[in-house]
């Protein structure tokens, strides 16, 4: 059975582009506009291979949005891959300390896009 | 907040009335001086100890004539107070009203975003329709010409697909103009809060019910702290690169790799 992989961003098209680009890659899409929208979907069951998410975001950001998986029950290694327009080096150190799995820094390429999540999920 | 076509009186159409402004505080002021003589005569006549009438009065020709020397002074450098004052309010209100133009302005940002998100949008869905048709035109090549026969047009139809995908990934371009038309409309907000302090301080008492949902003014007020502001605010090396070039830095934001794995 193909990982679902769950993309939390609050850009509809970047929601929209990357569905379509993993789904052509065999996995199954689930979709967040905010961290508290995928922190509600998480809490009431989806189980996600991968999470990918964006940093700015209204409200909760990505950063909050690790920091907080990271506490919930069963998600603690679930692999999270951080896609944003951040650059800075302070932020990508949040990240890392907040125990995100990877950075990625847009506008990501498909084939890297698809190079990282094989990488991750080798299986999925 | 009054609309912009509401500015008070325009100095340059109307001047201030001069027969009025040099005749008023001038005849004023001479009347002062006048007084204080008669005064100071006065006293000394009546043989009043000095320090009760005839000290005030002296005090008060030597005040008079040093604000009536300043005055004219002032007046040969074309220093006029009532027109100055009537600059500073028109000033002032023109400060506060800058605000109408940022606000246009963001509001043409966010039409921009909208504009270039429903267009990204339509896009992704028709490449997805180009990629389900090139998805079925490979499925009736392996029915139709099954075996090596069917090979080239395969790959051609898969290198169409692979494209299909690689255009769709391109369409990231909107989020990316999203986010920066969103740190314009930050330092918007920064321009307005300091033009909103400014007027504040040049006496616009309607400017302190204006702050709403602006800033700390505090965090702005000063250009320095404006500048470090926008700084804090940049999310991309471009814009940080940007930002080192308006304040006369030559320097560049360390490249940090854009795909890294912890």
């Amino acid at each position: 059975m193909s990982s679902t992989i769950f993309i939390v961003d609050d850009s509809a098209t970047i929601l929209m582009s990357m569905e379509v680009i993993l789904t052509k890659a065999g996995f199954v899409v689930a979709k967040a506009a905010s961290g508290e929208e995928a922190v509600s979907r998480l809490q009431a069951g989806l189980k996600p291979g991968l999470i990918i998410t964006d940093i700015h975001m209204q409200t909760m950001s990505g950063i909050d949005l690790i920091r907080k998986v990271r506490t919930m029950p069963g998600l603690q290694f679930v692999p999270i891959l951080v896609v944003t327009t951040e650059s800075q080096q302070s932020k990508r150190d949040e990240a890392r300390a907040a125990k995100a799995t990877g950075w990625l820094v847009k506008p990501v390429q498909p084939t890297d896009l698809m190079r990282v999540v094989k990488q991750i999920l080798p299986n999925g | 907040m009054r609309p912009l076509d509401s500015r008070g009186p325009d100095l340059r159409a109307a001047p201030a009335p001069a027969a009025l402004e040099t005749t008023r505080p001038t005849a004023v002021l001479i009347a002062v001086v006048v007084l204080s003589a008669v005064l100071a005569a006065v006293g000394t006549r009546v043989g009043m100890p000095a320090g009760t009438i005839g000290g005030a009065a002296t005090a008060g020709l030597v005040t008079g004539l040093s604000v009536l020397l300043g005055y004219v002074m002032g007046r040969r450098h074309g220093a006029y107070p009532g027109r100055i004052h009537q600059l500073m309010i028109r000033i002032a209100e023109e400060l506060a009203q800058y605000r109408a133009f940022t606000r246009l302005l963001r509001d043409q940002g966010t039409r921009i975003t909208e504009t270039t998100g429903d267009a990204a949008r339509m896009i992704v869905t028709g490449l997805c329709d180009m990629d389900a048709k090139v998805a079925l035109v490979v499925a009736r090549i392996e029915a139709d010409l099954p075996g090596p026969a069917g090979d080239p047009l395969q790959r051609m139809a898969v290198a169409i697909g692979d494209a299909v995908v690689d255009m769709v990934g391109q369409v990231q371009f909107q989020d990316i103009t999203r986010q920066q038309l969103a740190f314009l409309s930050r330092l918007s907000h920064v321009v307005d809060a300091h033009m909103i302090d400014l007027a504040g301080q040049l006496g616009d008492p309607r400017s302190l019910d204006r702050g709403g949902d602006l800033w700390s003014l505090d965090r702005v007020a000063k250009f320095k702290g404006m500048f470090a502001q926008a700084l804090a605010d940049c999310v991309m090396t471009s814009q940080r690169d940007d930002h080192h070039v308006a304040s006369g830095l030559d320097r560049k934001e360390p490249v940090a790799p854009k795909i890294e794995l912890f």
